[in-house]
């Protein structure tokens, strides 16, 4: 009997925080689906009268988002293919072969992960200047993969010293090279920590502002995330094409969200235990 | 031959060529970087003209009569608290409740945690809407129920606009804490929570001298996020007030941004990078040293 009220009271509890969750989103479809002419002023928005798509063309008709969407993909895959490549060769290498230092070297990349990326903003400025890269995607594509390499390596070398070292032993006794070992036998076994390394750094690249903010300068290279700000300039007079705005910028990040969680919350249950 | 020699002679060369990209990457946006805001620090140069070397005078300006970059400091001192003991405490109940049963666990799961995937700036944005005391959610329902507390122009006021901002950074992170406490609680034996179960005690009694005191690592985990967190508080502020209203809500995140980009006080803005990059690192170290806490649990042990 008690225990059913206590469950009852956890239910009600939970879906109305939830509700309470909900409400900006709430205040962004509505106003992003209401027709500009009859745009909700009170509540924040938070009342729908008519339904519309109209919001929705304007963006499309009035915006570049969609090359701003292309160059956030650019910038995060090649981010991607260049943290999982060169972080799991170091991690390989942390895992399995002898180098002098190699605990100090982990410790500093270790503690590369405290560090708050807006105290390196004005440094990588003037790095990118120097090289040639700044206003361009490799001025991001470069930090980003930096900035992400210390987590992958940490995920990557657990994940690598789990695996069994019999299979690696027998195929160096068999005379396989250290490189075929690694491409062939290492990193297809490892599939899962390489899919969260993938997922973190894709995710976060796609996220990152303030170094965009500073770095890139040209309407036509600017990432997604740099959008709600580019238009919400633009569309000032327009909220209703503002919201619609953020809609089609964070709908693929919740859908790629969605489709990934079981997995992700398996791996942190994974980590944890 | 020995087989074992031919293993492990190369191999220090082997190791190396493995890591060098990592370690290029690293040193070219790592480690120079952080060297060069210590160095940058000592001059005054506005990005473009010849740099003055002046020693410590950007430090001792910024201590001894930059009252903005006292607000940063003091701001940060509120966040860092108020943020991490209520996503802990919110995140843990949600968890909790979640784990021990409802059946909506996947999409209430899913509802808690789509703030912390969504652009601070878009969050900024949305709230703004909420907080807005004109036709904003807030100051209408306060004129509907004669609340007339909730029509108060919270991000006007410099006394209330932190706190406001503050209660977005939690709605937008407790789904991340959340999320971490239901790996803590699925990874503990589950004898523990059957047992405490047939011992008839009550699901608050459970959770709070069975369930909290076992996630101790989860609790220190969750804490060094929070702190390192605070310290990269950038977009939502910069969404949402600006800074303002009259700098009451600046973080040194935003403060090195107005003073490097806007204000093009180079030299001024490494120092106060400095500032940040010291205290991130050292609030890091005492926690690790002190607390123990590891951050991806037993990665480091």
């Amino acid at each position: 009997m008690r225990t059913q009220n206590t469950a009852l009271l956890a239910n009600v509890f939970l879906i109305t925080l939830a509700f309470i969750w909900l409400i900006p989103l709430a205040i962004m479809a509505i106003t992003a689906f209401s027709p500009p002419e009859y745009r909700p002023t009170t509540y924040g928005g938070l009342q729908l009268t008519h339904f519309s798509i109209k919001n929705f063309q304007i963006v499309f008709e009035e915006t570049s988002i969609v090359r701003n969407f292309i160059n956030s993909l650019i910038i995060a895959c090649t981010s991607v293919v260049l943290v999982v490549i060169f972080s799991s060769m170091a991690a390989y290498s942390f895992a399995r072969m002898q180098i002098k230092g190699k605990n100090i070297l982990f410790f500093l990349l270790i503690s590369a992960l405290m560090l708050p990326v807006p105290t390196l903003i004005l440094p990588i400025f003037q790095i990118n200047k120097s090289l040639g890269i700044l206003d361009s995607h490799l001025g991001l594509i470069f930090p980003y993969a930096a900035f992400g390499m210390p987590f992958a390596i940490i995920i990557l070398r657990s994940f690598f010293e789990s695996l069994p070292k019999e299979l690696e032993e027998s195929a160096i006794i068999d005379g396989v090279s250290h490189y075929r070992i690694f491409l062939f036998i290492v990193l297809p076994s490892s599939w899962p920590a390489i899919a969260v390394v993938i997922i973190f750094q894709f995710m976060t690249c796609f996220n990152e502002f303030i170094l965009a903010l500073v770095t890139i300068d040209s309407p036509s290279l600017k990432p997604l995330s740099l959008v709600p700000l580019v238009y919400s300039g633009q569309f000032l007079s327009q909220p209703g094409a503002m919201f619609a705005t953020l809609i089609i910028v964070t709908v693929p990040v919740i859908l790629v969200f969605v489709f990934v969680q079981r997995f992700m919350v398996n791996m942190t249950i994974k980590n944890n235990s | 031959m020995n087989r074992a020699d031919s293993l492990t002679q190369p191999l220090q060369f082997r190791g190396l060529l493995f890591i060098t990209p990592v370690l290029l990457f690293f040193s070219v946006f790592i480690v120079y970087p952080v060297l060069y805001i210590f160095y940058l620090g000592m001059f005054d140069w506005d990005g473009i003209n010849d740099s003055k070397f002046i020693l410590f005078k950007n430090y001792i300006k910024l201590f001894s009569s930059d009252r903005v970059f006292w607000i940063s400091l003091r701001n940060a001192a509120y966040w860092a608290p108020l943020t991490i003991i209520s996503q802990m405490v919110l995140g843990f109940i949600v968890a909790f409740l979640l784990e021990i049963r409802t059946p909506f666990v996947t999409i209430l799961r899913t509802i808690f945690f789509i703030p912390t995937i969504i652009s601070p700036i878009i969050v900024g944005i949305l709230w703004q809407q909420i907080y807005n005391p004109f036709g904003g959610l807030l100051s209408d329902i306060g004129y509907a129920t004669g609340f007339d507390s909730l029509t108060y122009a919270f991000l006007a006021d410099t006394r209330t606009a932190v706190f406001a901002v503050i209660v977005v950074n939690v709605w937008q992170w407790m789904g991340f804490s959340m999320l971490i406490y239901i790996a803590g609680i699925k990874s503990l034996p589950k004898s523990v929570l059957d047992m405490a179960k047939i011992d008839g005690l009550s699901m608050a009694k459970m959770a709070m001298y069975v369930v909290w005191p076992m996630l101790k690592h989860v609790h220190l985990t969750l804490i060094l996020l929070g702190v390192i967190g605070t310290m990269q508080t950038f977009p939502l502020i910069y969404s949402l007030t600006s800074g303002g209203p009259n700098h009451a809500t600046e973080m040194l995140p935003n403060y090195i941004f107005q003073q490097g980009f806007l204000l093009h006080n180079m030299g001024y803005a490494s120092a106060i990078s400095v500032v940040l990059f010291i205290i991130s690192i050292g609030l890091s170290i005492l926690q690790i040293k002190f607390l123990k806490v590891n951050f991806i649990n037993k990665e480091l042990k």
